[in-house]
């Protein structure tokens, strides 16, 4: 026969009484040591040290009632019981040092006595498993009844449970769909890794770091993290987006951190600034590599002390908001190369996903198309659909080996609205797919393909800038700079031919001054 | 092995006790089942259990399914040693249901017994301490064995940590009379009060004394001041000349002392205007000791269903047989031989 143990809470107020009242209040832990049908071998009584010697009453009066039952104090520390972390945390270390002999005693684990916060806490523990046992609550009899009372144990395990079970499951796999934005997606690395973020977005309040390319839906996932966390009440503020690639100079740092009245020229009023505006909200920093160097010692002590201080500001303003970061740069290489603070780097990347490419992900595809119809058919309030054979061959383009997609979700995007715009009667055609499959093939073999490093070193908003005259010459002279090893081998490579009439004087000197037109420099791309 | 149907008749924890003493007498191994069965807790209770693991060490028995909750108890008992032993009783249950478990065992066992029983004292559900002392233990000396009782510290429900001592001298027992009270030689009033205020003791003497004609010095207030918990009973003692009856009242929160005491007195009258000796309580009691005695017999007022169980669970032991005879509208014979 197994021994029962009942492991519980010395309730300060519930336990106690005034001594000449006492066997005329109900105490729950004296009350469960009082009922015919309930042996309890051993109770094992948590209590909190300054409240230990308070326990020597109700210990007593249990000898008294149940002279069959062992007590055992064990000292508890949390300095706050209505503080939920520091109480799970006391009573997982709990759990984690007890001795369970689960084939030898029988736990029942008291759910009755201190704060809300503590039940909750030793619920969850005992669903989780972390408390092999099931849960005991007692209830105070009809009044003036000396006895009692009642008391329910709850097994968790049992299958009357289940539909419980099966709706928090229900729950979980809602918010997967959520995060994927109802795309049905099939690629096993994507669904599991929406697997993780949602676990991560859900239950921590940690920088994350989205890497991948461009067009992977990085701002997308940030996005939508944000709303979970906004339905789950876990973020009250707003989610606030820049893109780090935009912010250049004295405004990167007053639109990351505000500054006030007269800060510098042309500081007319205060501003706020993006951290404080995401204040118990969700701050979405795309393109993080971009961040200067200043602005990166700002964040990193935003996020460690949730205060920083303004432009022109004495005093530090505080604010406390979730970091999402996305780049799609290698950020190792970054700190390597001393572009990037490693220590903010350590900060933000506790939690790092890697978004795929579509091509990465080609199972997904034709759920994507479908969301894009689907979205398509909301916005212009019509439905859109491929008749078979366009079907067919949009398809086997897409998840081809032709279809390279190096914009990601944004070149299919904007693949389907081009076709769905064309579509007469809400039917794509052979011939309407046949014209969008030669214009996705020019654009992607078109030099504009390698743009893409324009944009991985200006930003989107920094290509808009550049003339279509001059960045095929960019890209070119980018990609020269990349694969050398330094600003003289790189002007070697670049200006080879005039050097051979003697024409140029300084290489090093003339690529600088080049760069110097498109805010890069040799830090750019050497040490 | 006697097969016992525990639901049979008031299905209470009575015939666990009773199988059990009577398990002790006769050195017969039963086994129960149907343990309080339609009882809203079924099977063994704690009070049960500590009866079953008394019983189960004074017997060196055997025992199969003594838990919590059990349905099903196997019993197969050893020798009785005499000796000391000390049990105590959760949930403040009455320390005095374990005395009835192993008292017959210990009857007739080689050698002297003292026990120290602790729980409850003075409990609504059984025979109080007084009972047992004034009333039981003077009718079982005149059968042969000796009992001497002696309370340490009176326990009342809730709280319990009642504490009384029980010496046992064992003798062979034997057959006697008991049809006349004999004349009443005096009336006392004892109310007990622990933890509460004197008043509730002087207005039930007040009552129960104006109607029972008790005489003031035979009025007594009994300061209760080492119990653990509150508690208050009323206890009058009836002393005939060949029996004294001791009649009880509980103190309960909500209840008025007055009408505690008219209870009381309206039942001591009962049992005088019955004029017979021996009263309902006292007649569960006496069953067994009759029975290990071969014979004798007693009168007493209508028999309970209590009594009507045990002459069941007894004859399932002992080879004896019982006549229950209607004398009166509130009298009755018990003869056993």
């Amino acid at each position: 026969m197994k021994k029962t143990v009942v492991i519980g809470l010395f309730g300060a107020t519930l336990d106690t009484a005034k001594a000449a009242k006492r066997w005329d209040k109900w105490r729950p832990t004296l009350s469960l040591c009082r009922h015919e049908d309930l042996l309890i071998d051993r109770l094992d009584l948590l209590v909190q040290t300054r409240l230990a010697n308070q326990t020597k009453r109700l210990a007593e009066d249990i000898a008294l009632v149940s002279p069959e039952t062992h007590i055992e104090l064990q000292l508890i520390d949390f300095e706050d019981p209505w503080d939920f972390e520091e109480v799970f945390a006391a009573l997982l270390k709990f759990a984690d040092g007890y001795d369970f002999k689960p084939d030898e005693e029988d736990y029942l684990i008291n759910i009755t006595t201190g704060t809300h916060v503590i039940q909750i806490c030793l619920f969850l523990l005992t669903e989780s498993g972390y408390f092999p046992g099931r849960l005991i609550q007692a209830s105070p009899p009809k009044k003036k009844d000396p006895g009692p009372g009642t008391y329910r144990i709850i097994d968790l395990d049992l299958s009357k449970y289940d539909q419980l079970a099966a709706r928090f499951e229900r729950e979980t796999l809602e918010a997967r769909a959520f995060l994927k934005s109802g795309i049905d997606t099939r690629n096993q690395g994507f669904n599991h890794l929406i697997e993780q973020i949602e676990q991560v977005a859900v239950g921590s309040p940690y920088p994350i770091l989205l890497m991948g390319p461009t067009g992977a839906g990085k701002t997308q996932l940030a996005s939508k993290v944000y709303e979970l966390k906004k339905l789950r009440r876990q973020v009250e503020g707003a989610f606030v987006e820049v893109n780090c690639g935009t912010l250049r100079g004295d405004t990167a740092m007053s639109t990351l951190f505000g500054h006030v009245r007269g800060a510098f020229t042309g500081a007319q009023s205060d501003r706020p600034g993006l951290l404080r505006t995401a204040h118990n909200g969700l701050l979405f920093l795309d393109e993080i590599g971009e961040l200067g160097m200043d602005e990166q010692t700002m964040l990193l002590r935003a996020l460690e002390h949730k205060v920083f201080m303004p432009m022109g500001s004495d005093k530090t303003v505080r604010s406390d908001f979730q970091l999402i970061a996305g780049t799609n740069r290698d950020l190792y290489d970054q700190v390597r190369r001393g572009r990037f603070r490693e220590d903010l780097l350590a900060r933000i990347n506790l939690w790092t996903f890697h978004l795929p490419g579509l091509a990465g992900r080609v199972e997904d595809i034709e759920p994507n198309i479908h969301f894009e119809l689907a979205r398509f058919g909301r916005d212009a309030n019509r439905k859109v659909t491929f008749n078979k054979e366009a079907w067919q061959r949009y398809l086997a383009f897409a998840t081809g080996p032709e279809g390279i997609w190096s914009a990601n979700f944004r070149d299919l995007s904007a693949s389907i609205s081009r076709m769905a715009t064309l579509a007469g009667g809400g039917r794509i055609n052979q011939e309407i797919v046949e014209e969008e499959i030669g214009r996705l093939k020019r654009q992607w073999t078109r030099p504009d393909a390698a743009f893409a490093v324009l944009e991985e070193y200006l930003g989107a908003e920094g290509v808009e800038e550049v003339d279509l005259f001059d960045r095929a010459q960019l890209a070119q002279v980018i990609e020269v700079c990349r694969q050398s090893k330094n600003m003289a081998q790189a002007g070697r490579k670049l200006f080879q031919a005039s050097r051979r009439q003697r024409k140029s004087v300084n290489d090093s000197d003339r690529l600088r001054k080049y760069l110097a037109k498109y805010n890069l420099s040799a830090a750019t791309f050497w040490d | 092995m006697i097969e016992i149907d525990g639901s049979r008749g008031e299905g209470g924890g009575q015939i666990i006790r009773s199988a059990l003493g009577l398990s002790l007498v006769t050195g017969k191994a039963f086994q129960i089942k149907n343990i309080r069965a339609g009882r809203k807790k079924p099977g063994l209770l704690r009070q049960h259990l500590t009866a079953v693991r008394a019983a189960a060490e004074i017997g060196s028995a055997r025992v199969e399914g003594d838990n919590m909750g059990s349905k099903t108890l196997r019993f197969e008992p050893g020798s009785v040693k005499g000796g000391h032993y000390h049990y105590a009783v959760g949930t403040a249950g009455s320390a005095n249901l374990v005395l009835q478990a192993v008292l017959p065992g210990l009857l007739q066992a080689d050698e002297p017994s003292e026990l120290i029983l602790e729980g409850g004292t003075h409990n609504q559900a059984s025979p109080p301490f007084d009972f047992l002392k004034n009333t039981f233990a003077p009718v079982l000396h005149r059968m042969g064995p000796k009992l001497s009782l002696t309370l340490d510290r009176h326990g009342f429900y809730p709280a319990g940590g009642g504490c009384m001592t029980v010496q046992i001298e064992p003798a062979p027992l034997k057959p006697i009379e008991l049809n006349e009270r004999g004349a009443l030689q005096s009336i006392e009033a004892h109310a007990v009060i622990a933890r509460l205020a004197k008043h509730i003791a002087d207005r039930e003497l007040n009552t129960v004394g104006e109607r029972l004609e008790i005489p003031h010095e035979h009025r007594h207030i009994r300061f209760a001041g080492e119990s653990q918990g509150p508690g208050n009973v009323l206890l009058v003692t009836l002393t005939g000349e060949h029996v004294t009856e001791t009649i009880c009242g509980f103190g309960d929160r909500g209840m008025r002392a007055e009408d505690l005491a008219e209870a009381v007195a309206a039942e001591a009258q009962a049992y005088l205007n019955a004029d017979v000796p021996v009263g309902a309580h006292l007649a569960d009691q006496l069953l067994i000791p009759f029975a290990m005695a071969g014979g004798g017999s007693f009168r007493t007022t209508a028999p309970s269903s209590h009594f009507t169980t045990n002459v069941e669970t007894v004859r399932t032991f002992l080879d004896v047989s019982f006549r229950v005879e209607h004398l009166s509208e509130k009298a009755w014979a018990v003869t056993v031989r």
